[in-house]
């Protein structure tokens, strides 16, 4: 004991010294993303809030604190009080989930591909196909209804083709759900495909080595080992398109007319031309919960943490 | 008007949609720190002492529509020697009144004539001395009053336009003079609106309202309106447009026979296919912009001259003839302009044709946001 005990107060001050090195290099580290987390993401929020509740108006002199709005957005009829503002809502969510499964489903394929077939040329194959996508998103949507509309190269081809008729018009293409559909799954999907590539990439091929050893058939080995690994990359990607989706509303805008009018919608107009910032901000921040929520329980009911592990 | 350039032109549309984004972001930011414009509410007056021209700093900030920098519409300012404008832009006239509110500093700027309430409210602008104008007594009064409150002269309103159907001639009947046309059964499937609640006051006048007080119904009329919009919109409508070349390209090709347009629209396609645009006997819709004078301004007599430069009769040829916007100077070279634009505009006598009750000039509706939640539930429900 005599001889240890000098021993633990030699070595104890050296390894203090480096636990503080290390949270100070620690903290250099993360104050920069962290800071850029607090300006750019936690006090807009927090701002938003306050214009919900009146606490931020725009005018100035009618500053108020209330719940009034919020319980306008929540009981009108026009908003989430009535079948039609609910249905909004779950629409803007079905098409936000329908678009992320869809973006999954299809790139997945691709970067099983990129990640696993394509060998040396992976690297090439996956900047050939996200080349297209550093055009502007704007422009690529734009150019969908050149391709959708009455007039664009769809239709005509068919009417060219005599598929169609001279006057008729596939009315389902254009200004229509599926167009919106349409476009935002074209639009996502290489994103989608980029964190199922590092996942896929990431994988130990003596795993499926092992497998295959074993006895196991392609798809077995696809099923029990594969796709089990991946799902962190299957799960970021959804999430990574589910989040930005919801609130879209650009894209309806542009192709899908009268039909394609989703809770973004709304949230874009009151910020603009309805300049009803209140009613904006309660509509930004119950979609905000509500994300939250619904991705809380995605990942309990996937359970996240055993996946990544 | 000027919002559709900025916000949704077509060589513009990716880079105003960006921009509006971060307008939007940075408004909110900035709205919430912003410094106290005036909390008031009260019309305010000048802040400073308006000193001589000499001491004035002399760059004049315009904060202006997308276009509007063109050097033809202020030319007689910079031949008179004054230095080159400094202009910022705007997407829409909400956004630059959420900027104006931040903290953000111009010395003119140029709203429809329905937010020059709201600017005072703020406290934001000051009324123009019209005796600094010489070219001020050529102006329309009609769209001059527009630009009044309490008698004082707080916008000068320079341009101007209907809010009116615009029809294919070979689909529709052109003799109905009604709003009817953006509602009607013989267009179904090829009506377009534009995004905003004026449909509404549309769908009013069309079951025979008076115009005047489609600004401002009550909540059972406009509810009455929401039905009649969402009922006709879900037989008989074909999209609402945001971008005016897309809607220009969709009467062109057919796909549209019946839309809001302005007249702008017109000029751009009657030469192309046959159309046909309609200011609906009971009262037309018009519209009026201009510009208003910010109330800290150091470039007090700067800002006059700039707005006497748009206020002349050579801005006002070239503003109806290249871009088929009316202007408010009354000394417009007619000879100059087609006869045709003249006629269906009723540019021969502008004061008539904008006074009531053949036009109904945009004006402050303090229950907006009612009209604006009618319209989303339009929106939402088609």
């Amino acid at each position: 004991m005599t001889i240890h005990a000098p021993a633990e107060i030699v070595t104890q001050p050296p390894r203090r010294r480096r636990r503080r090195g290390t949270a100070k290099v620690n903290l250099g580290l993360i104050s920069v993303p962290l800071l850029w987390l607090i300006v750019f993401f936690l006090i807009p929020v927090i701002l938003v809030g306050l214009y919900s509740v009146g606490v931020l108006t725009l005018i100035s002199y009618d500053k108020y604190l209330s719940l009034d709005l919020w319980r306008y957005f929540l009981h009108s009829d026009t908003y989430l009080g009535g079948p039609l503002g609910r249905g909004l809502f779950w629409k803007s969510m079905k098409m936000s989930f329908g678009v992320s499964i869809t973006c999954v489903l299809l790139a997945y394929p691709v970067a099983y591909m990129l990640a696993l077939v394509a060998g040396r040329r992976k690297y090439t194959l996956l900047l050939v196909i996200i080349t297209p996508f550093l055009t502007s998103y704007l422009l690529r949507v734009l150019a969908w209804r050149v391709l959708l509309n009455p007039q664009g190269v769809i239709q005509v081809e068919l009417r060219r083709l005599g598929l169609m008729q001279a006057g008729d018009t596939i009315s389902w293409l254009y200004n229509s759900t599926f167009a919106v559909y349409l476009v935002l799954a074209y639009s996502w999907v290489p994103f989608v495909a980029l964190p199922i590539f590092v996942a896929l990439e990431s994988l130990d091929l003596q795993m499926l080595e092992a497998s295959s050893d074993l006895g196991a058939s392609r798809l077995t080995t696809f099923r029990k080992v594969t796709l089990p690994m991946s799902m962190p990359g299957v799960v970021a990607a959804f999430v990574f398109v589910f989040i930005p989706t919801i609130g879209e509303y650009v894209t309806p805008q542009i192709v899908g007319g009268k039909a394609g009018y989703l809770f973004g919608n709304v949230i874009q107009s009151s910020f603009s031309a309805s300049f009803d910032w209140q009613l904006g901000s309660a509509m930004s921040v119950f979609m905000l919960v509500a994300v939250a929520i619904l991705l809380a329980i995605f990942a309990r009911y996937l359970n996240m943490r055993s996946v990544t592990q | 008007m000027g919002q559709l350039d900025a916000v949704l032109g077509n060589a513009a549309t990716r880079r105003t949609f960006l921009k509006g984004t971060g307008v939007l972001a940075a408004s909110g930011i900035l709205a919430a720190c912003r410094k106290n414009v005036d909390a008031s509410g009260a019309a305010a007056a000048p802040t400073g002492s308006i000193g001589p021209i000499e001491d004035e700093p002399g760059v004049l900030h315009a904060h202006e529509w997308a276009g509007y920098d063109a050097k033809w519409l202020y030319q007689d300012y910079l031949d008179a020697g004054y230095p080159q404008p400094k202009f910022s832009f705007l997407v829409n006239t909400e956004g630059a009144l959420a900027k104006t509110q931040a903290g953000f500093d111009w010395d003119v700027t140029h709203p429809e004539s329905g937010y020059i309430q709201d600017y005072l409210n703020m406290g934001a602008i000051q009324p123009w001395d019209t005796s600094l104008m010489p070219n001020y007594k050529s102006l329309n009064p009609v769209i001059e009053a527009s630009g009044q409150i309490d008698g004082k002269q707080y916008e000068i309103g320079l341009d101007w336009g209907y809010s009116a159907p615009l029809i294919r001639a070979d689909h529709l009947d052109p003799t109905l003079d009604s709003y009817s046309y953006l509602f009607s059964d013989d267009a179904a499937g090829h009506i377009s609106w534009f995004d905003t609640p004026w449909i509404l006051q549309m769908a009013a006048i069309a079951q025979g309202m008076e115009p005047g007080h489609s600004f401002d119904m009550t909540d059972s009329e406009l509810e009455d309106m929401k039905n009649y919009t969402i009922e006709n919109g879900r037989k008989n409508l074909y999209n609402i447009w945001v971008n005016y070349q897309d809607m220009w390209d969709d009467v062109q090709t057919g796909n549209v026979w019946a839309t809001y347009a302005w007249p702008d629209a017109y000029v751009a396609l009657k030469d192309k296919v046959d159309v046909a645009y309609i200011r609906p006997s009971g009262g037309t819709l018009a519209w009026v912009e201009g510009l208003v004078l910010r109330s800290d301004t150091q470039n007090y007599h700067h800002a006059h001259a700039f707005a006497d430069a748009w206020s002349s009769a050579m801005v006002g040829t070239r503003l109806i003839k290249s871009w088929g916007y009316g202007h408010a100077n009354l000394d417009v070279d007619l000879n100059d302009i087609d006869p045709d634009v003249v006629k269906v505009f009723g540019l021969d006598d502008p004061q008539k044709s904008l006074s009531e009750p053949q036009s109904y000039l945009d004006r402050y509706q303090a229950n907006r946001n009612a009209y604006n939640r009618a319209w989303n539930e339009v929106k939402a429900s088609l």
